[in-house]
């Protein structure tokens, strides 16, 4: 009877795996993973957010027993079969020997260019970490947009997110979308959109895990977070706390990152999330190595609050967002402000036919806070800015190889008035896992508080927001062991806002057009024995505003892993290359290019019985001590070590199977 | 778990430690003062009188000038008697202030200027180094960065 249980399940799953294999090939393409729409034909009984297929649990005679299919997976991350993106699993990031999660996310796509300058980034002045993606982003500018768990995450008056408030202990995943999204997502996200998931459990139960590392300049971390889920209740929390003495006098700092969230179903299809993260990094702007001013120290606090409810039906899917993010920024010098964005987000997903999906959404947002001098008391004059926009994405698939995708909104500013952002992009799925694709998207940022009002180091009331129009087109080949992506991309911007000069003599204007384009390609070799090879490069032109954008930049990761038994052992080599990096404009004040190694080992010892994982590793950073700088005189560290052990305790209830 | 704690004692044991020493003395003239003292991500607080020494400082390996601000004590004290903005001190100028000076035109706030020292130092690891500032190897240093931030 086994055998006719086993056929009978076959002939239910074969279709769906065949089907969902179809999806995660193309998906694959460009980053992705297997979309919602596709691989989740009805949400179930039993299924959260109309989650994807498949598994089954059947025993007995198939006559007599019920089948009972159990539903596992997510729904995509990635909401346009046509971008071009690169998915990032969060797994990758907590392994990563890279200081952060933006120079973690760098290091797995070429065309992400993230500065440093030592164990944090800092904030104001000699702060590093602006994201850079094909050429648009960095600091001052704030052109890439961090989306974190469907919220816009963003400080109110620079605008811009803070690179040491991300770290992975919770990430699920991680999707960098290339080319901005507007269409999708709003102001800011102009050269790209950096969308961030965070974990919870897939059945009853919970998962506590602790990481704890020791090393160089008596640097400290450790993380502990959990996930449970019981009944109709998901929990997740987590907390971060690293403290360093850096590598040089003023490179010190601490960083606090407290995660909660919540989730309750009312029903299988009607869920509500509550989630907050607080944040608090203490530091200071070491200054240039000639000329140190270790005493320019930052305090920052904020805290992102959101609630999300969700409600699904069977060709319908209901998301609405509300959320408030705030913070309290004190400077050495006297600088205080206290910042807020707030906003909600409502859309709606709903899938008229198979080939067919339509999104549609409205958003509202608020940018505002107020500025002072603590030590001469004055008090910066500020507005607030409000947005409210529309917006609506059409997905269609005429042929099962073939998805077209149109996006547009209409993004009423209280400042600039209706602004009109569009997309359209198609990808075709040609033969066995390859596909192209291609995009064009047109893109806004409206200028921050701090450009519009404040004088660091000057101000110009009569910005105007950028707009950019970018166009991409790839091939891509993904299999169980290789892949293989290029694409080439050309933007052309209009009025981006750039600061010239130094204090009191600076200015921040409006530029002319500019052209930037670029060729970015990816090789993949998964799992070939206990190896795992990825290279990927990207080469620009970005024009007249070289500054901090490099040229050409390439990273490597070498993967060595074997498990022996409950064991594993294994450990990565990875690198990356910078050419082309210029402290100003037209290519004036060029700096050497930056080389640099990492080695990561680690061993892992897992008891199945006690559902308890031991795992030592050590991080050897800057492997070859290489002496090197994204930025003029901030030398980064040189070989430098941290050692740490991670503890896992899974509980399981035993009504279920181990 | 043994060689977890080697591990942990090696990563302790940090490269950082063995990062160069560099100790800074002013040997310019007895009227001199530095301060703000820094080599290569090192900075020294505090004034430094002539003949003292900074604490050991352990600085990146690689090279740079000694940067600092310079402070003479006996050419402010000069200017200020011939401004006639401190009576009775220094009667540089005859003993009398120069009556031509216009009050609110002088300014008897003490000037610190940048310098550096005229000559390159290489340091690596392992290292220790005593740079003695004096007066024929100092010039003045335009690399200080604006005081603007943000």
């Amino acid at each position: 009877m086994k055998t006719v249980a086993a056929c009978f399940l076959a002939t239910l799953l074969i279709p769906l795996v065949a089907r969902a294999q179809d999806d995660i090939d193309e998906a694959a393409s460009d980053g992705g993973e297997a979309p919602l729409a596709a691989a989740a034909p009805q949400a179930p009984e039993g299924s959260d957010d109309g989650m994807p297929e498949v598994d089954a649990g059947a025993t007995g005679d198939a006559s007599a027993a019920p089948i009972e299919i159990v539903v596992v997976g997510k729904p995509s991350i990635s909401r346009d079969r046509a971008q071009d993106a690169t998915l990032v699993e969060g797994q990758r990031l907590r392994d990563s020997p890279r200081a952060s999660t933006f120079e973690a996310l760098s290091q797995e796509s070429a065309d992400v260019y993230v500065p440093g300058r030592g164990a944090m980034h800092g904030v104001a002045s000699g702060g590093t970490g602006g994201i850079r993606i094909r050429g648009l982003g960095g600091s001052p500018n704030s052109q890439v947009l961090v989306v974190e768990d469907g919220v816009p995450d963003y400080q109110g008056i620079f605008g811009h997110p803070i690179p040491d408030a991300y770290v992975p202990f919770l990430i699920d995943d991680v999707l960098i979308v290339k080319g901005g999204d507007s269409s999708l997502y709003g102001t800011n996200a102009m050269g790209g959109v950096v969308v961030i998931r965070s974990r919870w459990r897939d059945e009853d139960g919970y998962e506590l895990s602790s990481d704890s590392a020791y090393g160089s300049y008596a640097t400290v971390r450790e993380t502990v977070s959990g996930l449970g889920r019981a009944g109709p209740w998901d929990l997740a929390a987590g907390f971060h706390t690293m403290s360093t003495d850096g590598h040089r006098d003023g490179a010190d700092g601490d960083q606090m990152v407290g995660v909660t969230a919540a989730r309750y179903r009312f029903a299988p299809n009607l869920g509500l999330t509550i989630r907050n993260k607080v944040v608090h990094l203490e530091g200071a702007d070491p200054g240039p190595a000639m000329h140190p001013n270790p005493d320019h120290w930052y305090d920052v606090w904020r805290d992102t609050a959101s609630l999300q409810l969700g409600w699904t039906r069977e060709r319908l899917r209901l998301t609405m967002t509300p959320y408030l993010n705030v913070g309290v920024h004190e400077l050495y010098d006297g600088f205080h402000s206290k910042d807020y964005v707030g906003g909600g987000i409502a859309d709606v997903e709903l899938r008229p036919s198979s080939t067919t999906e339509l999104l549609l959404g409205t958003a509202w947002q608020h940018v505002g806070g107020e500025v002072n001098n603590r030590i001469t008391g004055e008090r910066s004059s500020v507005s607030g800015m409000t947005d409210v926009s529309a917006y609506g994405q059409l997905s269609v698939r005429p042929v099962r190889q073939v998805s077209l995708v149109l996006g547009a909104r209409e993004l009423l500013s209280s400042r600039y008035g209706a602004v009109f952002l569009y997309k359209g992009g198609a990808r075709w799925s040609f033969y066995r896992g390859f596909a192209v694709h291609t995009r064009v998207t047109r893109n806004f940022r409206q200028p921050t508080i701090r450009e519009l009002y404040l004088p660091y180091p000057t101000a110009n009331p009569d910005l105007r927001p950028e707009q950019a129009l970018n166009w991409d087109v790839g091939v891509g080949h993904a299999s169980e062991h290789l892949e293989v992506s290029c694409s080439g991309y050309r933007t052309e911007a209009d009025d981006l806002i750039r600061y010239f000069g130094v204090w009191p003599s600076a200015e921040v204007v409006n530029i002319d057009h500019i052209l930037i384009w670029g060729v970015e390609g990816r090789v993949g070799l998964k799992e070939l024995g206990p190896a795992s090879l990825f290279v990927t490069g990207n080469w620009q032109d970005v024009g007249r505003y070289t500054r901090q954008n490099p040229d050409a930049k390439l990273n490597f990761t070498l993967e060595l892993g074997q498990e022996l038994g409950s064991d594993f052992i294994g450990g990565s080599v990875s690198g990356e290359w910078v050419h082309g990096l210029f402290m100003g404009d037209y290519s004036r004040q060029p700096i050497e290019d930056v080389f640099v190694m990492d080695l990561t080992l680690r061993y892992r010892h897992q008891s199945f019985e006690r559902r308890v994982s031991l795992e030592p590793y050590v991080l050897l950073r800057n492997l070859l001590d290489r002496r090197y700088a994204y930025v003029e005189d901030y030398p980064m560290p040189g070989f430098n070590v941290l050692a740490g052990l991670r503890i896992g305790i899974q509980h399981v209830p035993p009504s279920l199977p181990p | 778990m043994r060689w977890l704690g080697v591990v942990l004692g090696f990563a302790a044991a940090g490269c950082d430690l063995a990062y160069p020493e560099v100790v800074v003395t002013n040997q310019t003239a007895e009227t001199i003062q530095l301060r703000q003292l820094s080599f290569n991500g090192c900075y020294w607080e505090g004034v430094l009188a002539f003949g003292e020494s900074t604490s050991p400082g352990r600085c990146l390996p690689g090279e740079d000038r000694v940067h600092f601000q310079k402070f003479d004590a006996a050419a402010y004290c000069q200017e200020q008697a011939e401004d006639g903005t401190i009576d009775g001190l220094c009667p540089c100028n005859g003993g009398t202030a120069d009556p031509e000076i216009l009050e609110g035109l002088t300014n008897a706030e003490p000037m610190w200027f940048n310098y550096q020292t005229v000559a390159s130092e290489v340091v690596d690891y392992g290292e220790f180094h005593l740079f003695e500032i004096t007066l024929t190897g100092l010039e003045q240093d335009f690399s200080a960065p604006s005081p603007y931030g943000h």
